[in-house]
């Protein structure tokens, strides 16, 4: 990291963003006008569902594969959409981890390559400062508030307190929700995502019928735990299935009981991480789990019981994105900071690193 | 170094398939030059490596015609490390990239370069070979992945076959072939030279991205859970 002379607040910016860090390549472009909501300009998201169905979870390799040989496209359509040129831009933002280091690896490459022959400076973003920072590209929202940050690898509860400042107030200890949908639609014979899956299963069932347990909610704080409540699930769907065959009404139910533990889990404590968190001006969802219409519909319901604003950025913004690396590199880009050549793709890199680590206590150090 | 336009195109080749940072630069001849041992870091050093190499040769980016990649097989991350960094470049450049494989570089430029039936053969995890056939510096057939103690027999060609490369002796003895046990070596520009060489073809399609060249399929199994079925 090195320090730049920082372009201040008034001068307009364009930034090219890039994201690879799972199963979506993307590219976008961001321009800030002083006095005006950021617009973005374009945002190519190209998902790789398709590779990765046989398998039932994005396969790394296979991820990895596709990124590097689709970055450089995702870069050329969002410029095609902006109407811009390469030498519009101000700055490269590119994710530089957490994620599966081969995607992240390929991503950080391309943009290295553009921010030589360009003569740019390149931004490594933290993508879940990318999600963290979101309401303030969708709705302009001053620090400090509350972050739900809920997707496919990752769930934790952030008070965003600057553009480079995250305390976290908790996280899943082990399995994120989007993971326990997938491992749960999969258990159901449904689709893939998970996520739409189950919540449209959900619509036909009875959420009552099945009594699933609510993970860690009689442990104070606001640390969350899934793993269990899919063992849960396996066993409740094998009681149920006969000869391989299960009717669609149990398995309506089944989805339907799965569904309202996850959300019953995530309002409670919700309600707890707002009641730590102080003064703040929203609490804010992001991540691909916070489409779920249960969760929003029971997270706004907390917000207006204690009065406090709620911000659920469009769907397109909430799941991976490279709109909002580009903010989030803009952020960091206005606040003085670059990168250079050396700029490092890492598998792990916790947004605080001022607590203890989550998960991967290993000697490669804490994933996120 | 030569302003970009010239009849010698200037070319920055790189490659770190291996554990190792290749990178040369060539206009008519090799100007350039710099090969590294590099367990790991190659990601972060990349770069600098190839600044180093432009400012050595008192050029710049903007001196550039031509990107050449070596595009493996070799390291699966060693190669998109190439790979995504010569086509950011080429975007950003607004010039064109040109992949070349690890057999193209194992040919020999100091020797008679065109064999007319040649197996190139380079080194694989867990004791296995990348082999392709080649006749006259062209491929010939798809390359595979073989067992250098156990070459399989349809890999026979027809005339005065050669084995060149990564346990070069054991896959020709079975065929009484002639051998050269080589290691690849001067990556890069032997990677700059064949890139030149395409260049020049009237066919050179200049929108074609490199690819890398894995062979071996991911690693990945198929779920293994069985899911329910609706009744009914």
């Amino acid at each position: 990291m090195s320090k730049a002379i920082s372009p201040g607040p008034d001068r307009p910016l364009t930034v090219l963003g890039i994201e690879s860090s799972c199963d979506d390549t993307a590219a976008a472009i961001v321009r800030d006008l002083p006095g005006q909501m950021p617009q973005i300009l374009s945002s190519v998201v190209a998902g790789q569902a398709e590779l990765h169905a046989a398998f039932g979870g994005v396969v790394p390799e296979i991820a990895a594969r596709a990124h590097a040989e689709k970055l450089d496209f995702a870069v050329e359509q969002a410029l095609i959409d902006a109407g811009c040129t390469l030498s519009d831009l101000d700055a490269i933002a590119v994710t530089a981890g957490p994620g599966l280091i081969g995607g992240v690896l390929s991503g950080v490459m391309c943009a290295k390559g553009l921010a030589a022959a360009t003569g740019l400076p390149i931004i490594g973003v933290n993508h879940l400062a990318g999600h963290a920072l979101t309401p303030r590209l969708t709705d302009g929202l001053e620090f400090p508030y509350l972050m739900l940050l809920v997707s496919g690898g990752h769930c934790q509860f952030l008070r965003v307190e600057g553009p480079l400042s995250f305390r976290r107030l908790g996280g899943t200890i082990d399995d994120a929700p989007g993971e326990a949908f997938d491992k749960a639609a999969r258990l159901l014979g449904l689709g893939q995502p998970g996520g739409p899956a189950i919540e449209a299963e959900a619509l036909q069932g009875d959420a009552t019928r099945f009594a699933f347990p609510r993970p860690l909610l009689d442990r104070p704080g606001c640390d969350l735990s899934f793993s269990g409540l899919k063992t849960a699930l396996m066993r409740a769907r094998d009681q149920h299935v006969d000869g391989g065959v299960i009717t669609s009404q149990d398995r309506a139910d089944l989805a339907a009981g799965f569904q309202a533990a996850v959300a019953d889990v995530l309002v409670e404590k919700s309600r707890r991480a707002l009641a730590e968190s102080g003064e703040i001006n929203g609490f804010a969802v992001a991540g691909g789990v916070a489409a779920n219409a249960l969760l929003r519909s029971g997270l706004e319901a907390l917000c207006q019981s204690t009065g406090i604003r709620f911000l659920a950025p469009p769907l397109a913004l909430c799941t991976d994105n490279a709109a909002m690396i580009a903010w989030a590199g803009m952020e960091r880009f206005r606040f003085g900071e670059t990168d250079d050549m050396a700029l490092s793709a890492r598998p792990r890199w916790p947004l605080d690193t001022s607590q203890p680590a989550m998960l991967g206590h290993g000697k490669k150090g804490a994933k996120a | 170094m030569q302003p970009k336009g010239g009849f010698d195109p200037n070319i920055l080749a790189f490659d770190t398939s291996l554990p190792q940072i290749s990178a040369a630069l060539s206009s008519d001849v090799i100007i350039a030059e710099h090969d590294e041992q590099m367990a790991r870091g190659q990601a972060e050093k990349l770069m600098p490596v190839l600044e180093n190499l432009l400012r050595e040769a008192g050029g710049d980016w903007s001196n550039l015609d031509l990107i050449a990649v070596g595009v493996g097989p070799g390291n699966f991350t060693g190669i998109r490390i190439s790979v995504s960094a010569a086509r950011g470049l080429a975007l950003g450049l607004g010039i064109p990239v040109i992949g070349v494989s690890m057999f193209e570089a194992l040919l020999d430029w100091d020797g008679p370069l065109y064999q007319p039936a040649e197996i190139l053969s380079i080194a694989a995890p867990r004791g296995q070979a990348y082999v392709q056939y080649f006749r006259y510096g062209m491929p010939q057939a798809k390359p595979r992945l073989i067992d250098p103690c156990q070459p399989p027999l349809d890999l026979q060609l027809p005339v005065n076959m050669i084995v060149r490369g990564h346990c070069a002796e054991q896959i020709a003895r079975p065929f009484n072939a002639r051998w050269e046990e080589v290691a690849p070596n001067r990556v890069a520009a032997n990677i700059a030279r064949i890139a030149e060489i395409r260049w020049r073809d009237p066919g050179y399609d200049a929108s074609a991205r490199p690819t890398p060249l894995y062979i071996r399929a991911p690693d990945a199994a198929p779920s293994r859970h069985t899911v329910p079925t609706l009744a009914g």
